[in-house]
């Protein structure tokens, strides 16, 4: 069976084969859901999140470039959907005291699922408490494997900078689990 | 431990300490390196500290995404399917009727939505008809097939073709699958046929998930493994894996053997089979 690319499958979806749209499904829902995860350690925060990805994929097939790589773009949308949902987050717990609470001793609770994400509980914990941009930059160098040229698109910075940026997040990183 | 003050020599090479902790230094720099690192014990300590997030990297596994992405996912590729094809002022009343019914119209949709279950029902009592597995259980048919009047008829002439749209069949496959009571329901025999021959993929899915909601029903393992021997849509038979392993169904096992061998089969549903043949040995 041939395989189309990742870009030949989105050019037919804009086109309005919107079954097109189900093998770029099976290929990026594994790895967009784990971004996901990775970013927010909530297991139904990450489902819901990489729904609306995929919806505004379809929904907003007309905004991809044809030719674009494909994984650059859904990554990016994956990005804003969390950014989005990020700033929802901070609104909500600067209006409620119960949030923030219940946030702080989120702890376990949030890694229950697997016994995987059990092991990882530590890092976890720990890479929440960098900064936004920093968390987001190991996660994708470090469990995405994006190399720094792919970041730095994303970031809109050179590669040089980018492994500048995701070594002090590693730095950060280091200073906050081991201490 | 033994901690000497940072010195400016440890801030000069602070920023070459990832690299070199995990050895991608060109020689020249790496021999500076240790040579700085021999001599300082808190450099030692960071490089192994970074060695060890480094290893816990490595070490961390993917997550499977929850079965119900994909059921959600192919239920929002059939409504964007079915707004695409209709014209631009059914699509608004549409959308209403699907996604938000107003409470005001709740009487009038009401009838609506009994006549829609009955062609649900009915199609699935025909198909059911068509094609009974041996030794399944099809008890529970024939009360229902009474009751499904003319429609019945219309549906004969042409099966593959039944009158709702597929998103509308997603939402009731799920509004039935939730109204079902006791161990008899004629529903589960339905939503078993429907996930067996509905002509469209996602309205196969949402039925096989529906499915799985009424796992106490023990017609629903079995109509699982039937199911998983007639299904070609690699949507489909993933689907039915990941439920006969979350079900922990061994009568599966013959079949996953045969999936994971068959050469015809997509790379992703041969995977899919090992991996579940994997677990389910396992068991």
């Amino acid at each position: 069976m041939e395989t189309r690319s990742d870009e030949e499958l989105m050019a037919a979806v804009q086109a309005d084969d919107l079954d097109q749209v189900v093998p770029l499904f099976e290929r990026y829902q594994g790895p967009l859901f784990n971004f996901l995860y990775r970013l927010t350690s909530d297991y139904e925060t990450s489902q819901d999140l990489t729904q609306t990805v995929f919806e505004r994929l379809l929904k907003y097939r007309a905004s991809y470039r044809p030719g674009q790589p494909f994984r650059a773009w859904a990554y990016q949308l994956a990005r804003n959907v969390h950014t989005d949902h990020w700033q929802r987050q901070q609104r909500m717990r600067t209006a409620d005291v119960v949030e923030v609470e219940r946030k702080g001793a989120l702890g376990g609770a949030a890694f229950r699922h697997t016994a995987a994400a059990d092991r990882e509980q530590d890092l976890h914990e720990a890479m929440a408490q960098l900064s936004p941009a920093q968390h987001e930059i190991l996660v994708l160098h470090r469990f995405q494997g994006f190399s720094y040229e792919e970041i730095a698109d994303m970031l809109g910075c050179t590669a040089g900078a980018a492994k500048v940026k995701a070594h002090r997040a590693l730095q950060a990183l280091r200073t906050i689990y081991f201490n | 431990m033994n901690i000497t003050p940072n010195s400016s020599e440890c801030l000069d090479v602070a920023d070459l300490l990832v690299d070199y902790a995990e050895h991608s230094l060109p020689p020249a720099q790496t021999a500076q390196m240790a040579a700085h690192v021999a001599t300082c014990p808190r450099c030692q300590e960071r490089v192994a500290q970074l060695q060890e997030l480094g290893t816990k990297f490595e070490a961390a596994e993917p997550i499977t995404p929850p079965l119900a992405l994909r059921v959600n996912f192919m239920a929002a590729l059939e409504r964007e399917k079915a707004a695409l094809a209709k014209p631009e002022s059914e699509v608004r009343e549409a959308k209403v009727v699907r996604l938000e019914p107003a409470t005001s119209e709740q009487s009038g949709m009401w009838w609506l939505r009994i006549a829609a279950s009955l062609v649900l029902l009915a199609t699935g009592v025909l198909l059911g008809n068509l094609w009974r597995p041996l030794g399944a259980d099809v008890a529970g048919i024939s009360p229902v097939a009474t009751t499904a009047d003319s429609r019945l008829g219309t549906l004969k002439v042409n099966p593959a073709v039944p009158s709702l749209s597929a998103s509308d069949r997603i939402q009731l496959v799920n509004e039935m699958a939730g109204e079902v009571k006791g161990s008899a329901d004629p529903t589960v025999q339905a939503l078993i046929n429907t996930l067996n021959f509905d002509p469209n993929t996602n309205v196969r899915l949402a039925a096989g998930q529906a499915l799985y909601r009424l796992r106490d029903d023990p017609r629903v393992r079995e109509a699982f493994v039937q199911s998983l021997t007639i299904q070609t849509d690699p949507n489909v038979q993933i689907m039915l894996i990941e439920l006969l392993v979350a079900l922990r169904e061994r009568r599966a096992v013959p079949e996953l053997e045969r999936l994971s061998q068959r050469r015809d089969a997509l790379p992703i549903v041969r995977q899919q089979a090992e991996s579940g043949l994997g677990q389910l040995i396992q068991i």
